[in-house]
């Protein structure tokens, strides 16, 4: 009797405390809830400096076992798997298959919205009162968050990185963007969207050196349903200045002298 | 001005701008043959003698405050930076863009004037002295921001505590203020290192680290990655930035030598020696349209630019810098 109730003790107990952790998912969140960040000149959160990520999301938003020069890596993805359409899933292997020539990355092109905050280069958050500018490595690239009270200008546009508008719910930057071209992918293993994509970004401080990325994905031609994919980006301390990475000056380098390339065709050039 | 049409118009400037004269230029104008010359740095420096002194507003942090979106000088670096007459539409005549030497012209050693000819005469684009060979196209086309071109389009000037950024509809540059050393000297890059200070009112920004894989006007103007730029940014009125680049690079040129330009706010009308590059409307327009202060996507190298395909096909080479003899 005595060693049962002991048992029930133990049980009663291992329920508090699994009632009382935080599920693995949410526990970005209640940490979020217990930091202050600091505070810009304009009373907002301070979100500014050079931030990456550390994760596989460039090469697959979903779990994809190791391959030659691919790290393994889990799915960023909530629930696992990103809703296709049944056209579109067969699109998405399509787009695999063909991806060393289809992939708009290896044309150096603009990657778009979010696949750009998951590639392997750093990024600088900067924050003036109307808008947050967002200076990535990669190509010299450059985003303007407006903050000016202007809503999306009216469509139909197709931008390359899409038209961002944000707004400052609590400690959360929200951003939402829309105007995108169905040309760009959302990893090089050819997740795709199209030119009807939305996109929601929820940055959160969690802690003097990380962002809680959070992503709302809408794109009613190709998914069944809104998905979300979550991840963290971590402060790169010790990278105290953005370098360059300009893309299509190597491309071009390499390819100008070929003659047997095929990559101007493949661009689509005339 | 509906949202549709300026839209429609920015599509426009865009594609012209970028097919006739790719570059961080954000507006692109036609020029008929009888346009007059443009004023450049000989006419900005006898204005510049004749304005009163200027104190500057301050930042919360004390330094001049030159935060703002200022636009380039007219061809936004797009042409022969030494004084020329007509060429065609895109490219009125101009006086220099040079301040010092007095004579206008960048002052080349021997070698590097042959040089400089030798990539002229093969530009293939109706410029005097061409041979009808093609040899280089200028690198800008392929939609790479360079120094000191960047300086010389649209740009918005933002301060913080340790740093100045000069952003643009396609690019950035960051200089910081905090006093770090340049670079590591095995890093070069198209923008180069940016190291700021404030000598009194003018912000000083000395740039190293430059990969010489750009040139300095689309007429084959050129430097070297030995090359070392001083800026200076400095507050000459309300509406004006005098901007001043010295640029030293002793296996090319026989002296220190220095580009002047006024940069004015944008929207402010201010034509003259300057545009308003960043917004293509007018000021009254300006005012009426709440986007005329914004950024839009340029997507230069996605498809607005000259295809490198076309380039390529026609016979140009791809240019990878000058080496001077050893």
């Amino acid at each position: 009797m005595k060693r049962r109730f002991e048992g029930i003790i133990a049980l009663t107990a291992l329920a508090a405390i699994v009632a009382l952790a935080p599920a693995p998912g949410a526990a970005q969140t209640s940490t979020a809830k217990t930091y202050t960040p600091p505070r810009t000149r304009d009373g907002h959160p301070d979100l500014q400096g050079i931030w990456q990520v550390l994760n596989t999301a460039s090469w697959n938003l979903e779990d994809h076992q190791a391959s030659l020069g691919i790290p393994a890596g889990q799915s960023v993805v909530e629930g696992g798997a990103i809703p296709y359409q049944p056209w579109a899933l067969a699109k998405r292997k399509e787009n695999f298959d063909k991806r060393a020539a289809l992939d708009p990355e290896a044309k150096c092109y603009l990657p778009g919205v979010p696949r750009i905050t998951y590639m392997p280069y750093p990024f600088q958050i900067v924050q003036q009162a109307d808008k947050v500018s967002i200076l990535y490595e990669y190509v010299n690239a450059v985003r303007y968050i407006y903050m000016n009270g202007n809503p999306h200008p009216r469509g139909p546009i197709e931008w390359w990185m899409g038209d961002s508008r944000g707004r400052w719910e609590g400690n959360t930057l929200v951003v939402d963007v829309e105007h995108f071209t169905g040309g760009t992918w959302l990893d090089r293993a050819g997740n795709f969207h199209s030119e009807d994509l939305h996109v929601v970004e929820r940055y959160t401080p969690t802690g003097p050196d990380h962002l809680r990325y959070e992503v709302t994905i809408e794109d009613p031609k190709v998914f069944t349903r809104p998905w979300k994919m979550s991840m963290s980006l971590y402060r790169r301390q010790e990278q105290t200045e953005l370098l360059e990475y300009a893309c299509h000056a190597y491309l071009l380098e390499q390819e100008w002298d070929n003659p047997a390339s095929s990559f101007f065709e493949q661009r689509g050039e005339k | 001005m509906s949202p549709r049409r300026v839209l429609a118009v920015a599509a426009l400037i865009v594609v012209l701008g970028a097919v006739l004269a790719p570059g961080p230029a954000a507006a692109q104008a036609f020029f008929p043959r009888d346009t007059p010359k443009f004023p450049q740095a000989r006419t900005w420096v006898a204005q510049k003698a004749k304005l009163p002194p200027y104190s500057p507003p301050r930042t919360p942090d004390g330094a001049p405050d030159l935060q703002g979106v200022w636009g380039g000088p007219i061809g936004g670096g797009n042409d022969d930076i030494e004084e020329h007459e007509y060429v065609d539409m895109t490219t009125p005549p101009q006086e220099s863009y040079i301040s010092d030497p007095p004579d206008g012209k960048v002052p080349y050693t021997p070698w590097a004037l042959a040089k400089r000819n030798e990539i002229r005469a093969g530009l293939a684009r109706g410029w005097p002295g061409e041979s009808g060979e093609r040899l280089y196209a200028d690198p800008t086309s392929f939609c790479l921001n360079a120094m000191p071109r960047a300086s010389f389009g649209g740009q918005e000037i933002v301060q913080t505590p340790g740093s100045v950024l000069m952003l643009s509809a396609n690019g950035y540059r960051v200089v910081p203020t905090d006093g770090r050393p340049p670079r590591n000297p095995g890093t070069t890059s198209w923008l180069g290192s940016s190291r700021g200070r404030w000598e009194g009112d003018t912000l000083v920004v000395e740039v190293t680290g430059l990969n010489g894989r750009a040139w300095l006007d689309s007429a084959g103007n050129f430097y070297s990655e030995n090359t070392r730029l001083v800026e200076r940014w400095t507050r000459v009125d309300a509406n004006t930035i005098d901007y001043e680049v010295t640029i030293e690079d002793p296996t090319i040129y026989t002296r220190p030598w220095k580009m002047n330009y006024p940069k004015r706010r944008a929207g402010t009308g201010r034509g003259a020696g300057g545009v308003t590059a960043v917004t293509i409307l007018p000021p009254a327009n300006a005012a009426k349209d709440p986007y005329a202060s914004e950024f839009w996507e340029v997507g230069c190298h996605e498809g607005n630019a000259i295809g490198a395909h076309s380039i390529r096909r026609l016979g140009f080479k791809w240019y990878k810098g000058v080496r001077p003899p050893n």
